[in-house]
């Protein structure tokens, strides 16, 4: 009984009884896949049996399992999907909660076991110790949690009433669990949350203020107040979604209540330390020449205009894009790519940050880039993680900067983007294939420069790179300047060529 | 640093227009750096001639320290940075007779830097020599040629730059120490000869004899606090018409074993014996000075009208009422000038801008020696095309803003002009680093105040406002169309920055302003560099504490304005090395485990790691060349030396990697992978993530997978990776830290106090000599720079202010502590620096990097 509850079977059924679905797809993250057959059996018992609402009309529903999810398992695999022409995607497990672009999908979180009183009591003992007004958000898959441990708090703050401090607990809001396709890519639709905002002594009225949210969460804030007014409390282990919240909101405290060791994590320099890492390593993609846009999903609404926008982006900076589709990142894949300076990433918010020792260059986040490659933008501290966010804001700020030559703080002197006067002449002359004949003289020059030297100059782009590499693939070795009599070559796609044994049918 | 704060215009004695004209008359400038040891009186002595060319009043000369502008500087009594004055001087036919070389009138124009004494600002030496042909050195007769003395001096004939010596603080000798003529004429003639044993190595064909001789006018005695110097000329002339010889001849009789007995009025070569036997220094020189001096002290105003009058000394009215050290400073002044002294010495001896370049561009300029911009240089051609070296950036007084300072050595730069910016990274051929901008206003300095002008013509120092956005610290100018010039080289210091602080803003949104502020504080020291970290921290790297202390201070209060930062302790940047040859062949799979590398790790030659460092051993040398060098000094195989892949870190470091390899199929394909992965690995060696030092890492073998998408930089990177550090773990891993040079001076009965502070600190001391015919003597030690901070403040506190160290960075040293045993200093050292850094406190053990068949 306890998977019906942790699964939501009669919830998920509902879901696609209701909207007439008849090809389902359930996608499983890896740690919950040994309990998909389960969860599918749960599933088809309960959608054959007669429903109470009576439209059991006996339509049989195709149920499909999807594991091994390309991207980050906390986004929709809507590609996966369409294999299978599914009409609809049931996620399980934790998720980033990003727009799907074109099947609609509900999410259950699971439920983690919580104790909520003892969540309740190190709460409020700590929010004593505070003069700050709480705003707790939690991982989602404490949500079933959230409603028990605001009446928790209640009894507890009004156990303490009579010394009563005006001690305000704000909690977020789950945004949906079921989500629609959304053709407006900034914004996404459905509330399904819970009820409003709740205070230790009174409720006020959410009518007017500022509308956050994040992963999934959401919140109001009055009109005239700031995040920074507030205590972060997050209920919920240490992962990328609490990293996101960090990053964030890392103006504010956080603190965290780990509900496996059932207590109230409050040292967050490590947490603090992403954020400084990340600042080096925009400070590095700046001094970056050859960019790897590498594409994270192919489900988050917005990607493709998110990545046009990067190309634009890293186009004016004078730098060179190249465009990678290689499914979930590592450490091989991408140094395959050695002439990339820097990789920018294009995923969800909880998979954007990849940062390991173990890459060979640094992997951005589309937001770090426009720091990076925005001439007289700053680092001011804010950051954004979601990409629709990005979208929205402004695209390109004037380039109002004053003509001052770079400064690299990695080198720690001025560095100029010499591409940038060049792109200026290249595009005077418009002509495609007398640009790629410049290229290709200058990565000659480039090669021929120092034929004895170890050292291989900066490469521009990668051309350039390859031209300066001592291996330069098989050489020709025969002098026989005749020409060989030329032969035709395979037709058709990778896949079958034509004429191949098995494709003759065709 | 308000340099329009105008305070003195009153004595002002000559127009910008005299200083402009006389700039076209290249022989008639000099162009001069004072150098000396720390405290030996420089910016005193820089007093005197700037009170000579009418800046400052002559009373007040000795104390003022004109050229120490900063309030720090005036505060610590040191100077900090180099400051530039242009005076201009008229000189007498009389005093000209004697002048072999060119010349165009009377008038004189001399640039001259003041520079810093103190080790820890070298760099601003180095800066100022560049820009100068001839160096003033400056030597306290008491303490001799210390440490600095001889660096400075050192770097200076590097440069090729002609000195002259002061022995200045003569007074000393007269008030302090009471010695006696033939005493101290053992010591001043010791000091001289201890500069020209430092002189006498620089053997240069060109530049010619640079050792400085007294009888020759090379050597000036002086007194900078009281404001009086001679040199031997003075005195030659003096006697010259009385003995009835040339003064070429008296000037050599005043020096030397040249004795005078005046009861037989006859010169030998020899001390006779005789009670009245007396070397003609002490005679004519020493004696009749020791005489004024003691008779003005004395008060003995009877005697010392008669004296003067004998030597045509007239004092002003108002002067023969002063009283003791006043009248004596003034009389002195007026008998001895030092500005004539001494300015004659430079004019007589140092070089024009226009006899300075046809040597000295070998030295300067990058390019072919034949082209016209060499010859250019070599002629000082006003008319040739612009070669302007920009050495310095001096912060301007309105905020953030700066002066680009320096030489002009060909052509002309003027007010507007388009020129070409080529930095430091500039590749002749390519847009890199390169500008086009025009130069704003130039400006020439008169004291504390600047000037502006039209245009500055090649020999003369310039200062150009409106370029400080495109250089960082040095630069080479050029005419806008001059697009084949090559760069003046860079320059090269004697000190590097080993000690480094993190910092960063107490209030986050402050962090735009920090980021401005580094940039400008990068600027305005040709030494600090300010970077960034890994784990996101700004560093401030400087030569020592006390620079990294002023900067820390510039940085907060002249280019943050004021918003407060938050500084770490100082950090110290280690060094990973090896001791011995890997004890075993190490293997690495590749991700996809079809590939595998083998490799050994072993330590370099001794010598070879500092052979590459100082460029003799490097990436672009010829094969040839380096194999030669590797195979006769460091005895490498022939063969072998043609199999260096690459030197690493950032390809020029001092670590490599060596194919031994034999017929070992796609070699050649996987090459570029593995060099990608060692650049990688040397940068943040195994231990804590610092860069590897002195390792020669083998490749033994490679079997790789047939198929070349299995063998691609994906696979091999990481791999070469994982296997240097395996390969680096198994040869007795050490770490290496940075020792300082210590030098210390003091008194006999301070040694105790030093020895055991040095002690405390680690140090060692490898020698100790007593400076002769000085109660001082001269400690010279081993300290490692992590301990040294703070060093000299202990110091101070158990000697009682007697001893002052002089800290300069000199080798990396091993420790000998096992960095992998567990519980050893060095374990416990590379923890900390792993905390540090935001890594895993223990080390990655060696079955993470290597793997087994």
């Amino acid at each position: 009984m306890e998977l019906e509850s942790n699964y939501e079977i009669a919830l998920t059924a509902d879901f696609i009884r209701s909207r007439n679905f008849t090809r389902v797809a359930l996608q499983f993250p890896d740690e919950l896949l040994k309990d998909a057959t389960r969860v599918v059996k749960a599933l088809r018992d309960r959608l054959e049996s007669p429903s109470e609402s009576g439209s059991g009309d006996g339509k049989e529903v195709g149920l499909f399992v999807m594991a091994d999810t390309t991207y980050g398992s906390c986004c929709v695999d809507e590609v996966g999907a369409s294999h299978i022409n599914a009409d609809c995607v049931v996620h399980y497990g934790h998720t980033c909660l990003s727009p799907t672009s074109n099947l609609p999908a509900f999410f259950v979180f699971g439920k983690a076991p919580i104790s909520i009183s003892n969540c309740a009591e190190n709460l409020s003992t700590y929010a004593l110790t505070q003069g700050k007004h709480i705003m707790v958000l939690f991982g989602l898959e404490y949500s079933h949690a959230i409603e028990m441990i605001k009446e928790a708090l209640m009894l507890e703050s009004s156990k303490l009433s009579g010394s009563t401090s005006n001690l305000e607990f704000h909690f977020a809001e789950v945004m949906c669990s079921v989500m629609n396709p959304s053709k407006d890519c900034t914004t996404s639709n459905g509330h399904l949350g819970s009820v409003g905002s709740f205070t230790a002594n009174e409720g006020f009225g959410k009518a007017t203020g500022t509308r956050y949210s994040i992963g999934g969460l959401a919140w109001n804030l009055p009109e005239g107040h700031r995040m920074e007014d507030y205590l972060l409390v997050w209920i919920g282990a240490d992962n990328s979604a609490f990293a996101n919240v960090v990053l964030t909101f890392n103006g504010c405290d956080i603190v965290r209540y780990d509900a496996v060791d059932n207590r109230l994590v409050t040292d967050l320099s490590q947490q603090r330390r992403i954020l400084k890492r990340r600042y080096y390593l925009v400070e590095k993609a700046k001094d970056s020449n050859i960019i790897g846009l590498l594409v994270g999903t192919l489900g988050v609404a917005g990607y493709l205009h998110m990545i046009r926008q990067m190309k634009e982006l890293i186009a004016a900076a004078g730098k060179k894009a190249y465009t990678l589709v290689m499914g979930r990142p590592n450490p091989a894949k991408l140094a395959n790519f050695p002439e990339c300076d820097v990789f920018i990433y294009v995923s969800c918010a909880q998979t954007a940050l990849l940062d390991s020792k173990e890459f060979l260059a640094p992997v951005i986040t589309p937001f770090e880039a426009m720091l990076a490659f925005n001439r007289g933008s700053q680092w001011t501290g804010a950051y954004v993680m979601e990409f629709r966010d990005l979208i929205s804001s402004s695209p390109v700020e004037v380039r109002n900067q004053s003509e001052e030559a770079r400064f690299s703080f990695l080198q720690g002197g001025y560095v100029e983007d010499f591409d940038l006067k060049e792109t200026e002449d290249a595009e005077e002359d418009e002509d495609g294939a007398l640009a790629l004949a410049y290229a290709t003289e200058k990565a000659l020059q480039v090669r021929d420069k120092h034929p004895n030297s170890l050292i291989k100059g900066t490469a521009k782009s990668g051309g350039e790179f390859f031209a300066a590499r001592s291996y330069h693939g098989l050489e020709m070795h025969s002098n026989d300047s005749s020409p060989e009599p030329y032969l035709i070559g395979r037709v058709g796609k990778a896949s079958g060529y034509e004429g191949e044994k098995g494709n003759e049918n065709f | 640093m308000d340099f329009n704060r105008i305070c003195l215009p009153l004595w002002v004695k000559f127009t910008v227009e005299e200083l402009r004209r006389i700039m076209d008359y290249k022989h008639n400038i000099r162009n001069m750096s004072v150098i000396a040891h720390v405290d030996h009186g420089k910016s005193t002595l820089t007093d005197s001639l700037v009170a000579a060319a009418g800046i400052i009043a002559q009373e007040v000369a000795g104390d003022v320290r004109m050229t120490d502008t900063r309030q720090d500087e005036a505060e610590r009594g040191i100077t900090i940075k180099s400051t530039g004055i242009s005076l201009y001087y008229e000189m007498s036919d009389e005093s000209l007779k004697n002048y072999r070389g060119e010349r165009q009138g009377n008038e004189y124009l001399i640039n001259l830097i003041d520079s810093p004494g103190h080790v820890d600002f070298s760099s601003e030496v180095t800066a100022a020599l560049r820009i100068t042909d001839g160096a003033l050195v400056v030597v306290d007769c008491v303490e001799g040629v210390c440490v600095q003395t001889e660096t400075v001096l050192r770097q200076a004939l590097g440069e090729r730059i002609r000195p002259v010596l002061t022995v200045n603080k003569m007074d000393r000798c007269f008030l302090e120490l009471q010695v006696d003529g033939e005493e101290a004429y053992q010591t001043f003639s010791r000091v001289i000869e201890n500069a020209n044993v430092i002189m006498a190595t620089y053997e240069d064909p060109l530049l010619g004899d640079v050792q400085v001789y007294p009888e020759k006018g090379t050597v000036a005695f002086s007194a900078g606090l009281h404001g009086w110097a001679f040199t031997l000329t003075n005195f030659a002339k003096m006697y010259a018409s009385k003995f009835g010889v040339d003064e070429s001849k008296m000037m050599e009789r005043l020096w030397g074993e040249n004795f005078f007995d005046p009861s037989t009025r006859k010169w030998t070569t020899k001390n006779t014996g005789a009670p009245n036997c007396k070397r003609g220094f002490v005679q004519f020189c020493y004696e009749p000075i020791k005489q004024i001096i003691n008779t003005c002290m004395n008060d003995q105003k009877d005697k010392l009208w008669p004296m003067l009058q004998k030597l045509g000394v007239t004092m002003k009215s108002d002067e023969k009422d002063l009283m003791g050290k006043a009248l004596m400073k003034r009389v002195m002044q007026t008998w001895l000038p030092a500005s004539t002294a001494l300015l004659e010495m430079m004019i007589f001896h140092l070089p024009s801008p226009s006899t300075a370049q046809k040597y000295r561009v070998e030295n300067l300029y990058e390019g072919p020696l034949d082209d016209i911009y060499a010859t250019a240089i070599r002629n000082c051609d006003p008319e040739g095309p612009l070669m302007l070296y920009v050495s310095k950036m001096i912060p301007a007084s309105d905020k953030g803003r700066f002066f680009a300072f320096g030489r002009v050595f060909s052509g002309k730069v003027s007010t507007g002009l388009k020129v070409r910016i080529m930095g430091p990274n500039y590749v002749p051929g390519e847009k890199k680093d390169l500008y086009v901008k025009s130069v704003q206003r130039t400006v020439i300095w008169m004291g504390k105040r600047q000037e502006t002008v039209e245009d500055v013509p090649c020999g003369n120092t310039v200062a150009m406002v409106g370029l400080d956005q495109f250089i960082t610290k040095n630069a080479t100018l050029t005419n806008e169309k001059e697009s084949d010039a090559h760069p003046i080289r860079a320059m090269k210091f004697s000190v590097s920055p080993v000690v480094r602080v993190a910092v960063q803003c107490k209030v986050a949104s402050d962090l735009p302003k920090l980021v401005e502020g580094l940039k400008r504080l990068a600027k305005s020291d040709p030494m600090v560099v300010c970077s960034i970290e890994e784990s996101g921290e700004h560093i401030i790297a400087g030569a020592g504490e006390l620079h990294l202390e002023i900067c820390l201070k510039d940085l907060q209060d002249d280019f943050m304005g004021g918003a407060e930062i938050v500084k770490s302790d100082p950090v110290v940047s280690f060094r990973e090395t090896v001791l011995e040859k890997s004890c075993r062949t190490v293997m690495s799979k590749s991700p996809n485990k079809h590939n595998r590398l083998y490799m050994e790790a072993r330590p370099l030659e001794e010598g070879l790691a500092e052979a590459i460092d100082d460029g003799r051993v490097g990436p672009r040398d010829d094969p040839k060349a380096r194999s030669k060098i590797l195979s006769e000094e460091f005895g490498w195989d022939k063969d072998l030396a043609k199999k260096i892949w690459c030197f690493g870190p950032e390809t020029t470091g001092p670590n490599m990697v060596v194919d031994m390899c034999k017929g070992v199929q796609y070699l050649n394909e996987i090459k570029d992978s593995v060099v990608a992965g060692f650049q990688w690995a040397s940068k943040e060696g195994a231990l804590a993530e610092e860069n590897m030092r002195g390792i020669c890492f083998e490749v033994c073998d490679v079997v790789l997978h047939a198929d070349a998408i299995h063998r691609g930089g994906g696979q091999v990177i990481p791999t070469a990776r994982r296997v240097i550090y395996a390969s680096q773990l198994t040869a007795k891993p050490r770490l290496l830290e940075p020792v300082y040079l210590v030098e210390i001076q003091a008194p006999e009965q301070a040694l105790g106090g030093i020895y055991s502070v040095l002690n405390q600190k680690r140090g060692h001391v490898f020698e100790e000599m007593q400076r002769p015919g000085t109660p001082l003597y001269n400690i010279k030690a081993y300290l490692p720079v992590v301990e040294s901070f703070g060093f000299s403040g202990t110091l101070r506190a158990a000697t009682s202010g007697q001893a002052f160290p002089q800290c300069v960075f000199d080798h990396w040293d091993v420790m000998s502590a096992d960095p992998l045993e567990a519980g050893s200093t060095a374990a416990q050292l590379v923890a900390d620096i792993r905390k540090r850094k935001g890594l895993k406190e223990q080390m990655t053990p060696l079955s993470e990097f290597e793997d087994k068949l």
